[in-house]
């Protein structure tokens, strides 16, 4: 019996990588993919930081929140409604395997594009403008940790029922930019009042933020190893309305 | 005869629109199984509950033994679906798209290369396998949607309308495929409009309309069962509109309709009517043009069972969607 546990896993873990390096190949270049994924993260980062005067780290740390969050969470809500309009998400669903391996690889893909996209800004600061990374290991874990939790963020709004990449877009803005603006990404924890911090934690990104603080500028908030625990736990608390949100599109003929 | 997919009360509900009304239908296993119906009858609705990919709102459906809802997994392994439009990555080339769908189905590496030549060999698209599919046509993009889905040899292949659009030399192509692999033992779950095709195709079909069951049976005994759909076609010179409300007098007619500058006159029994006819032109002073005698074709058989005009369609238009509706549309 647990020979067949230990095949069903291989099997499982294959699929969810082939899915993932499929979505890679097919949508790295696609426009929407490089509108939201590319040039949404880079202008919210232009817009809201190029004007004050924030030290290099600082941007950097700001930056790679920045990235790993809109890039991840764009993936799903840019494929997954492509692929139900063309119907080769139904190929997906009646392979053999568990709708949580195909969660997990098209979360795999989010956090790939994201890892990506954050490692250009990352090695320009450091081989071209010299940045010294206080932690470079932690960083290491924590872009793909923060990446693989937003990208699961993005399949919520992924699986609506809908075979429109804008059905999908409204909700999903409208949810993370208020996440964003409440996180401590522009104003520090240490210096909100303590309502606003309190509302900082309702927001996923504060904790990204937090530990690219730790990792860019060697000081953050909150224990950094509090916030490497809390980003996998919010992968898994998003993959619970994306599934119940897969099931009700097989109710409603999605 | 071992059973492979057994439904029971199957119904699916979209919001308030009864879509499938309570269906029964046993498909045994090696035959090519037909699910025929004009257009919003139910059929993809059912397919899609049948391959796991729409929840029935009640109901029970067994696929080899296995409750689709509670245990899908053996199942999946073993069924290949072709639905109404073809699925294909069209950024990815053919060979792409059927090694990943090998690697999804987790066909043994060692087998993925040499499976997808030969399929591309069969399908014709060996030449092409190097070209995005995005450059295919609507046939060539047909063919590899049915060759990705039966890389994994399925025993259960479901179709949904896998000839409409394609030409008469695909659409052959396609109907030999179907034929070849029910011949090495796939069982064949086929959904269409195509009387025809059903007829050529299948070894029983079920009649779907308005989400319900009209009849289940061998194409042979539904042409049987329906011998009131027999008919006489008839060409007279001169032709005149009053030779229909004549002709309808005569014994044994149950209805004459105009087709063309030919009456069909549907009767139970064509060959009595014969001499009738011929009585009949000289009493009018007509000439008799042409004359022969049609065997019930399923596509009246359909309108009969479904409880619509007779005639209501010329057969060259069969095949074009809407026309087959209640009341013409
Ligand atoms: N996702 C959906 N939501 C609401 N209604 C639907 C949905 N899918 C189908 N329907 C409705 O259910 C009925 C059955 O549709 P279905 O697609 O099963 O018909 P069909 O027999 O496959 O027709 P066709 O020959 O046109 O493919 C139709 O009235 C259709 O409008
Ligand atoms: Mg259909």
């Amino acid at each position: 019996m647990s020979r067949g546990w230990i095949t069903r896993l291989q099997d499982e873990i294959s699929q969810a990588w082939a899915v993932a390096v499929k979505d890679v190949r097919v949508y790295y270049l696609t426009p929407p993919m490089i509108m939201f994924g590319l040039m949404l993260p880079l202008f919210l980062f232009f817009s809201f930081s190029i004007k004050r005067e924030i030290g290099l780290e600082i941007g950097l740390a700001r930056l790679l929140a920045l990235t790993t969050f809109f890039t991840a969470s764009s993936a799903g809500p840019v494929i997954i409604p492509l692929e139900r309009r063309v119907g080769t998400y139904d190929r997906l669903l009646t392979a053999p395997m568990s709708l949580t391996t195909l969660l997990l690889g098209k979360t795999l893909v989010g956090a790939f594009f994201a890892t990506l996209v954050s490692a250009v800004p990352l090695l320009i600061s450091i081989l071209g403008l010299g940045v010294n990374l206080a932690d470079p290991g932690l960083l290491l874990i924590s872009v793909p940790l923060a990446s693989l939790a937003f990208s699961a963020f993005g399949l919520v709004f992924a699986s609506i029922p809908t075979r429109s990449v804008g059905n999908i877009m409204m909700p999903s803005t409208l949810v993370r930019w208020p996440l964003m603006f409440i996180s401590g990404i522009f104003i520090p924890l240490e210096e909100m009042a303590p309502w606003a911090r309190t509302l900082a934690y309702f927001s996923p990104l504060t904790y990204a933020q937090d530990l690219m603080n730790h990792t860019v500028l060697g000081k953050g908030f909150l224990n950094p190893w509090i916030d490497v625990a809390i980003l996998p736990l919010l992968l898994i608390l998003f993959l619970i309305p994306a599934a119940r949100l897969h099931h009700r599109s097989r109710v409603l003929g999605y | 005869m071992e059973i492979a997919i057994d439904i029971h009360n199957l119904t699916k509900y979209y919001g308030d629109l009864l879509a499938v009304d309570r269906i029964n239908f046993q498909v045994k296993r090696g035959e090519v199984f037909g699910f025929l119906g004009p257009n919003g009858a139910g059929k993809t609705t059912t397919q899609r509950m049948l391959t796991t990919l729409l929840e029935p709102t009640e109901g029970r459906i067994q696929i080899y033994g296995h409750d689709l809802v509670q245990d899908p997994m053996p199942v999946k392994r073993q069924m290949g679906l072709v639905p109404e439009e073809s699925n294909v990555y069209t950024e990815l080339t053919a060979w792409g798209n059927l090694m990943f769908t090998a690697k999804l189905y987790r066909v043994p590496a060692g087998d993925r290369e040499p499976r997808a030549r030969d399929l591309l060999e069969t399908f014709g698209l060996w030449e092409k396998r190097h070209v995005k599919v995005e450059e295919f046509s609507k046939g060539m993009r047909r063919r590899l949607s049915i060759a990705m889905a039966i890389i994994h040899r399925p025993s259960l292949l479901f179709l949904d309308e896998p000839t409409p659009g394609l030409d008469a030399q695909s659409a052959r192509a396609i109907r030999k495929m179907i034929r070849d692999l029910n011949a090495e033992g796939t069982t064949i779950y086929l959904t269409t409009h195509q009387i025809e095709e059903a007829n050529q195709l299948c070894d029983r079909v079920a009649i779907i309309d308005h989400g319900q069951i009209a009849a289940i049976d061998t194409p042979e005994h539904l042409k049987a069962a329906f011998q009131k759909v027999q008919s006489v076609e008839i060409a007279l010179s001169p032709d005149g509109g009053t030779h229909g409300e004549r002709l309808k007098t005569l014994p044994g007619i149950r209805q004459a309709v105009k087709r063309g500058d030919k009456w069909r006159l549907y009767t139970e029994q064509p060959s009595a009517l014969l001499p009738r006819l011929v009585d009949y032109a000289e009493k009018q002073n007509a000439e008799i043009v042409s004359l022969c005698t049609l065997g019930p074709s399923l596509e009246d058989v359909f309108l009969q069972i479904t409880g619509q005009e007779i005639g209501a369609v010329q057969h060259k238009t069969k095949t074009s969607k809407g026309k087959i509706r209640k009341g013409g549309q």
